[in-house]
């Protein structure tokens, strides 16, 4: 850091400032309120971040239990690549995963140039941007939310968040007992671009697909008033 | 940067005469407000938001040198380098040094309009280093040689077809047909996949700065800006000051109103947050982060009466929704930021001198104002400018002069109106007959375009004054 350069920008910074106590500024921001948040598009958390899901254009399978899962997992890994292989994050809850059930050979890790899918288990998802949301470290590597051409992302249904509030409440509360991860990855849809003439085409730099595995008791009522809402557009 | 702004009138003029170019940006300048209305009318309550972040943000720019200190411990906890950078080359310098430190050759670079106006890439690649842009639209541009034309659609101005052949002469890939958008946006990932993985150093930018934690937050779309976050070495992130927030929920705030404004989307593909380097027990990241605050003339901007446009969150609204934007394209502005934005900010961070014409460049329509999320008076700005233009001269004499007599006349009631009475009868019996004028003196800037309609044959006040009369017989 250059001190001199420090010095002189935050001199002129203090001149333009009040210099009020630590204290009055915080009550000041404090009596700010917080902001609105979005409308969601259905009172009950769970159709509405799977509403969201699909109007981000991702695709969604809703599992009741982890066998269930792995098969759908496998079923969209050879209906796109006709094979069994994928990279997973070396999550504890994707090792316990029952791979047999469904013929699948993940590889614990980080993804490699060249390899197509990979999985992740998102920590949440948020219902009022129907965004999968990870914190990088050992279990998660970042690179496999944003290299592969294919994101696989296993949610469970008890970890849905309403709004971005609740989830910085529960980021917040993490941070509060030491850990502070490197990166927190929000993925709200495979990645895009309208850069050539304002016409929107998917699988810019990231991912081109984006898969969602909802994991948990959703009832089909839930899914098909999801499905609903979104054909509704 | 080089700055043309000198030379508004000529850019514009040469942009109105591509009549193409002028159907594209017509198309542009009706689906984008469009978007932006649908996203803003699904959100709720969006006057709220909009109205809690303008007091949030203007709250942090009063108590910036509190927020700013909090931000430098917290990112200096996390493991980043902090720097200040006073001036453009300063920034410049300062990255171009880490690069050399850490003996690195190839950079991938997000999309940063503060490195745009540092001319960031044009100092490192004469330092030596492979500087590759990696947004779509800034490749697009930096391949072709020219700068953005809109600061969230850089390349926006070109066609499929220009892109097409563009692709095709600079890409050594073969005979093939890239016929459609889909093509040339796989055949950029392809490209520049192995750019990403060979650099030695990302450099990204930021949407916002969290006191309260020290974490950047980063709003993408298409994942290039988190490539250049992970995959590198090292990270640079190059921003301003004036990005400093207090808490992660007004970043969420910024959020939800930055995307809507921008591009009409809900919520972006990738937004992410990033506190620091790697950590012993993390899978991968940076070894080494580095955050560069420029100011820039920001201190200076925070000192004068147009410290609310410190408020900017660069979202572009207010280019999409600027008739004269619309009409004659980003690249008339001449420099970095265009649009009403760029009209206030130019002459902020160069000079008024440099950018005469710009704050000129507006009809005063307040569409800008009513579709910033900041709610920055930006049409007040303008006029402000403008009026200092005056006062320093920089304003042409006849400009002035006619200005004065203006006003002189205008101050007058009496003789306003008998002499705008003579007139508007005057110009009744020389043009009523044919209902209007193709050629009129002082007036050929619109009779070379339009005719110009001749007047009933008398004043609003004269007409108003005898129709009082007669309602009181």
């Amino acid at each position: 850091m250059n001190d001199d350069s420090r010095s002189r920008i935050m001199s002129k910074v203090r001149g333009s400032c009040a210099g009020n106590e630590a204290a009055v500024i915080d009550q000041a921001r404090e009596a700010l309120g917080s902001a609105p948040s979005a409308a969601l598009p259905h009172t009950d958390t769970c159709i509405a971040f799977m509403t969201n899901v699909l109007r981000n254009q991702g695709t969604l399978d809703v599992a009741p239990d982890r066998s269930a899962a792995v098969k759908m997992i496998a079923q969209y890994v050879y209906q796109h690549y006709r094979s069994h292989r994928l990279v997973a994050g070396n999550d504890p809850r994707l090792a316990a995963m029952p791979w047999r059930d469904g013929g699948v050979l993940p590889r614990f890790g980080e993804l490699e140039a060249g390899e197509q899918i990979a999985l992740s288990y998102a920590q949440w998802g948020v219902a009022e941007t129907g965004a999968t949301v990870f914190l990088s470290g050992k279990h998660n590597p970042s690179r496999n939310n944003f290299l592969p051409e294919h994101h696989v992302v296993l949610v469970d249904a008890d970890s849905l968040l309403p709004d971005l509030e609740t989830l910085w409440q529960r980021v917040n509360a993490s941070m509060a007992q030491g850990d502070r991860p490197r990166g927190i990855n929000c993925v709200a849809g495979p990645s895009s671009t309208g850069d050539i003439e304002g016409q929107i085409v998917y699988g810019a730099h990231g991912p081109r697909a984006w898969h969602v595995v909802l994991l948990g008791e959703v009832s089909a009522e839930q899914s098909d008033t999801a499905r609903a809402l979104h054909a509704g557009e | 940067m080089e700055q043309h702004s000198q030379h508004f009138k000529e850019n514009a003029a040469r942009a109105l005469a591509d009549a193409s170019a002028v159907a594209q940006r017509d198309i542009l300048a009706l689906f984008t407000p469009l978007m932006r209305e649908a996203a803003v009318s699904e959100f709720g309550d969006f006057a709220a938001l909009r109205d809690h972040v303008k007091k949030m943000r203007q709250h942090t720019l009063d108590n910036l040198d509190y927020y700013l200190a909090r931000f430098e411990l917290e990112a200096t906890n996390n493991g980043n380098r902090i720097h200040y950078a006073e001036t453009a080359e300063d920034m410049n310098s300062i990255v171009l040094d880490i690069c050399q430190q850490h003996g690195a050759r190839k950079v991938a670079k997000g999309k940063s309009m503060v490195t745009e106006e540092t001319g960031l890439n044009d100092f490192l690649q004469r330092g030596g280093m492979e500087v590759l842009e990696t947004d779509l639209g800034e490749y697009i541009v930096q391949q072709a040689g020219e700068t953005p034309s809109h600061i969230v659609g850089p390349a926006l101005h070109k066609t499929q077809q220009q892109i097409r052949e563009q692709f095709l002469e600079n890409h050594d890939l073969g005979e093939r047909d890239l016929e459609s958008i889909g093509d040339l946006v796989g055949e950029a990932r392809t490209v520049l996949r192995d750019h990403f993985l060979e650099a030695d150093v990302g450099i990204i930018g930021s949407n916002a700065l969290i006191a309260e934690n020290g974490y950047s937050m980063l709003v993408t779309n298409e994942g290039n800006g988190d490539l250049c976050a992970n995959l590198p070495s090292v990270l640079i992130i190059c921003t301003t000051l004036d990005r400093v927030l207090p808490r992660a929920e007004d970043a969420t705030a910024i959020q939800r109103l930055l995307v809507r404004s921008a591009t009409g989307q809900p919520q972006t593909c990738y937004t992410s947050f990033y506190s620091g380097p790697r950590r012993a027990q993390d899978a991968d990241g940076p070894l080494e982060t580095h955050i560069v605050l420029l100011d820039g003339q920001r201190t200076d901007i925070l000192a004068s009466d147009y410290s609310e446009m410190l408020r900017c969150i660069r979202c572009g609204s207010c280019l999409n929704h600027c008739p004269i934007f619309a009409a004659t394209g980003g690249h008339s502005y001449g420099w970095v930021y265009p649009g009403p934005m760029g009209s206030v900010l130019t002459p902020l961070l160069t000079s008024l001198e440099a950018s005469e014409a710009l704050p000129n460049a507006c009809t005063s329509c307040g569409r800008c104002e009513e579709v910033c999320p900041s709610a920055i008076p930006l049409p007040d700005m303008l006029r402000d400018l403008r009026h200092e233009q005056s006062v320093q001269k920089i304003t042409p004499a006849s400009w002035r002069n006619g200005l004065r007599l203006h006003a002189w006349i205008a101050t007058r009631p009496r003789l306003y109106q008998a002499l705008t009475g003579i007139g508007i009868s005057l110009m009744h019996r020389l043009g009523g007959k044919k209902g209007g004028f193709s050629k009129l003196p002082l007036a050929s800037g619109w009779t070379s375009k339009r005719d110009f309609p001749a007047p009933q044959g008398e004043t609003f006040m004269r007409q108003y004054r005898r129709r009082s009369q007669s309602n009181e017989r």
